[in-house]
């Protein structure tokens, strides 16, 4: 015990500069996650502004309740898992390609045109998309159905069709952010080193073959860290987007409700801080677990990559 | 030597990292660190209160030291709202020795930012606040400085003088006071505005009825293909025409609205004791619904209305659809955009109140409130005397500058100067200190709205329940849950979208019954029943 407190301090000593550079940090992830994170007590009680977090008083369990009693508790924890696994295998696996695809391009201003052009709609906001979206589909007036009627053809209700919104919203998930993770990947792909590249090519590889033994193996760290922060988030959906996306419609909920748009539905209009409260920990509790998980997984597959 | 500087470079990177981390967070401190710093302005303020230092005031409260109360209004700033504030603060410096500085929140947003700014821990003074904006749930929170009779007599003497008794009775939150309501006896009525020359064109005389506006949508349709014949479903309008068909059959079936609107509870009115059911008990409900239904089915609005973000005025306004559905506050801003810019579409009011009388508001319509850890709440409740009283500052703030943005036209009526655009008569969210004593009404607009405001006058009544206030402190979580049934299935029958009306209201009663209704229907009867006996 002894010699481990002495091996700690004499590391302290001789890196010290190090362990100073690390205390920006520590110091960020206290101020604004450790210590903001007592308000979770808020869940547990009838927050009131008099008493404030601490002195309000406590009913326990009683803010989670409503989450259960609805029965819509299975839907939407089911429905927030599927899309974001959705959102996740979708995105990456177009965001990689799409990387891979850019940096064989020899062109460099068709590189470059193209990857703005990727990147764009990441700063598009999801209130402008919702109003795409509802023009291209309107039932009346929409881009889709001039088009097809047009055509000669039927119009379509697809505001009513509970099996288009995942395909819909796995769309526009990706139209938003392939761009921004092809840029991630691109960084880590021009990274290799071209020594590989050379020599492979000595060899006789072709281009997939490159791709394959090369380029995949070598950004496999970075596919696999972002995958892992990406399950951190899996319970908290983009509410913005299915919010705005689907522009709330009841008609569809039951393909498309997700935990953050059944709690705003559900106490919009009440204000019950201690309810949100009680929402957020139930998806941070089940995002820790799901993260335990596939940090486990990762392990056993990959034990140098894991987070912990 | 290279590496030894490379690591006094680095020793230095490290540092300027701290402190860069350090002063971030003595920025965000800033506000933590005032916060002790007005106590002991309090205390400063108490002090010359001892000293005979303002010996021409012996009686009245003690002004000596300059102010700046903050006042949150719901909107946008209007453009001259400065320039009226500086004439206001000019009064209220000299009368009192305070200003005003105006923030404003605006209407997309109030409902998320409202409760925020009382537990933000920004310091601010006084808010617009309304039986429909969040005045129960604040009071219940204690959010807002309770009024008492004597700090009224003290503090705001001509509040005290002028407030309908009836107006200080609703006020009470559990026997306590928070709010200064309006003095203004206020009518919500509803209107239907058309295109008269859409009207003269298929021969339709008049659509002050359900019927007749049926009969006018249909030749729309018909005739009209690029036109949605009334654009409801925004948030705004997703309930008015389940609210017009319901108004009728309900007073024909001597039923009456009890507790917050989405439990949707509902009593007989004649009864002595309260028995309260859901809408879906009803037996209307289902004629409603499937009235509802047919019109939807007709293609009277869109088959997207759950989905709609327009609401109906606009779509009226951009031409998109033949009627609207408004209340007569609105109609008049809209009827005047739409007769500038469309004088061709001959627009036309009219009532559909139809026999159902116009709902007399509750005081609590409108009113401000004093947040509850203001620092100066005295001061602000006399800020307030001289904004609802005084019939200078009441002017400025309800209709703008004489002269500039309005003219008098005799002792109780305006009219518009052009500069109004700038800042519209009675549209300032200055409706909390409406007092009947100064107001005015606004000349010119719809030419048939005084008749009809006459008519609406005559029948107004305020609704059984009106000043009922419903404590949902044991039943929170069934609300919740109601909540969320009101904005989906409810949602979708009060839009007529079901294929079978009676199916669907079957289904609606179960998932309501789920989630626990009879509870809140059980405690809301009791609280009515008691609200009867002391009323």
């Amino acid at each position: 015990m002894k010699k481990k407190e002495n091996l700690f301090l004499k590391d302290l000593r001789r890196n010290r500069v190090k362990w100073l550079m690390l205390v920006p940090a520590a110091l960020v992830v206290i101020l604004m996650c450790y210590i903001p994170m007592t308000g979770i007590v808020l869940a547990f009680k009838s927050y009131n502004y008099h008493d404030g977090i601490f002195g309000s008083p406590w009913v326990w369990l009683e803010n989670f309740r409503y989450f259960f009693q609805s029965g819509k508790a299975w839907t939407t924890t089911r429905n927030t898992i599927l899309y974001n696994l959705a959102f996740l295998c979708v995105n990456t696996v177009l965001q990689i390609s799409c990387a891979i695809m850019l940096s064989e391009v020899i062109g460099k201003k068709f590189k470059r045109i193209t990857q703005s052009v990727m990147f764009l709609p990441y700063f598009i906001s999801w209130v402008v998309v919702g109003a795409f979206v509802y023009n291209l589909f309107n039932y009346e007036f929409g881009a889709v159905n001039t088009f097809l009627k047009g055509l000669g053809l039927d119009p379509v209700d697809i505001y009513s069709n509970k099996g288009a919104w995942p395909f819909i919203l796995v769309a526009f998930s990706a139209f938003k952010n392939v761009g921004y993770g092809t840029v991630m990947y691109l960084a880590s792909i021009v990274n290799i080193d071209d020594h590989l590249f050379e020599a492979a090519e000595l060899d006789g590889a072709n281009m997939w073959q490159k791709i394959r033994h090369i380029t995949i193996p070598c950004i496999r760290p970075t596919i696999v860290i972002l995958f892992l922060l990406a399950i951190g988030t899996i319970m908290k959906g983009d509410f913005q987007m299915f919010w705005q996306v689907t522009g709330n419609n009841p008609m569809v909920l039951e393909t498309t409700d997700v935990i953050d748009t059944y709690v705003t539905r559900s106490l919009l209009t009440l204000q019950e801080f201690g309810m949100t409260s009680a929402a957020g920990l139930y998806q941070s509790g089940i995002s820790f677990v799901l993260v335990l998980i596939a940090n486990r997984l990762v392990k056993k597959v990959e034990p140098d990559y894991a987070l912990f | 030597m290279k590496r030894k500087t490379n690591r006094i470079l680095s020793l230095l990177l490290a540092l300027i990292m701290c402190v860069g981390v350090l002063t971030a967070c003595g920025g965000g401190d800033t506000p933590a660190q005032k916060d002790p710093a007005p106590p002991a302005n309090t205390d400063t303020d108490k002090a010359p209160d001892t000293q005979p230092s303002e010996p021409s005031e012996p009686a009245g409260p003690d002004i000596s030291k300059a102010v700046t109360l903050t006042m949150y209004l719901i909107g946008d700033r209007p453009v001259d709202n400065d320039e009226v504030f500086e004439k206001i603060n000019e009064r209220l410096k000299a009368e009192i020795n305070a200003t005003i500085d105006v923030k404003f929140m605006s209407w997309s947003e109030y409902e998320s930012k409202y409760p925020l700014i009382f537990a933000s821990g920004e310091e601010w003074d006084i808010i617009y606040t309304a039986d429909w904006c969040f005045y129960n749930a604040q009071a219940t929170k204690q959010g807002f400085w309770e009024i008492t009779r004597e700090d009224l007599e003290t503090y705001a003497p001509m509040t005290a003088e002028t407030m309908y008794p009836e107006a200080w009775e609703q006020a009470k939150v559990g026997g306590k006071v928070y709010m200064l309501p309006m003095n203004y006896k206020e009518i919500t009525s509803y209107v239907y505005m058309a295109r008269g020359d859409l009207m003269d064109k298929y021969n339709i005389t008049s659509v002050s009825s359900l019927d007749e506006a049926e009969a006018y949508m249909d030749a729309i349709v018909q005739n009209e293909p690029g036109m949605i014949p009334l654009d409801v479903g925004s948030d705004y309008d997703k309930q008015f025409v389940f609210d017009r068909m319901w108004k009728q059959a309900s007073r024909q079936a001597g039923l009456t609205e009890v507790g917050p609107w989405q439990v949707m509870a509902c009593t007989k009115e004649d009864e002595s004791a309260a028995n309260v059911t859901g809408h879906y008990d009803q037996d209307i409900f289902e004629e409603v619904v499937t009235r509802l239904k047919d019109w939807k089915d007709r293609g009277f609005w869109s088959k997207n209305a759950v989905v709609n973000t327009q609401n109906n005025t606009e779509s009226f306004q951009a031409g998109r659809s033949a009627l609207a559905l408004m209340n007569a506050n609105t109609a008049k801003s809209v009827y005047a955009a739409v007769t500038a810019d469309h004088p061709e579409w001959d627009v036309r009011v009219f009532d559909a109140q139809e026999d159902a009388p116009p709902v007399l508001n509750s005081y609590l319509a409108n009113g401000m409130s004093i947040f509850s850890k203001s620092q100066h709440p005295e001061r602000a409740l006399m800020a307030l005397d001289y904004l609802r009283n005084d019939k200078e500052v009441n002017s400025l703030f309800c209709y703008g500058i004489e002269g500039k943005h309005w003219e008098a036209s005799g002792d109780n009526a305006l009219v518009s100067l052009p500069d109004s655009a700038n800042y519209a008569y009675d549209s300032n969210c200055n409706w909390g200190v409406r007092s009947d004593d100064n107001w005015r009404v606004i000349e010119g607009g719809i030419p048939n709205l005084p008749e009809l405001t006459a008519k609406w006058q005559e029948s107004a009544r305020s609704s059984l329940f009106q000043t009922f206030v419903f404590d949902d402190a044991e039943v929170k979580n069934e609300i919740a849950a109601m909540g969320e049934i009101f904005n989906t299935d409810y949602k979708l029958l009060t839009l007529g979208f079901t294929d079978d009306p009676a199916g669907d209201i079957a289904r609606l009663r179960d998932k309501m019954e789920a989630a626990g209704a009879n509870k809140v229907y059980a405690a809301l009867q009791d609280q009515a029943n008691a609200f009867l006996a002391a009323n």
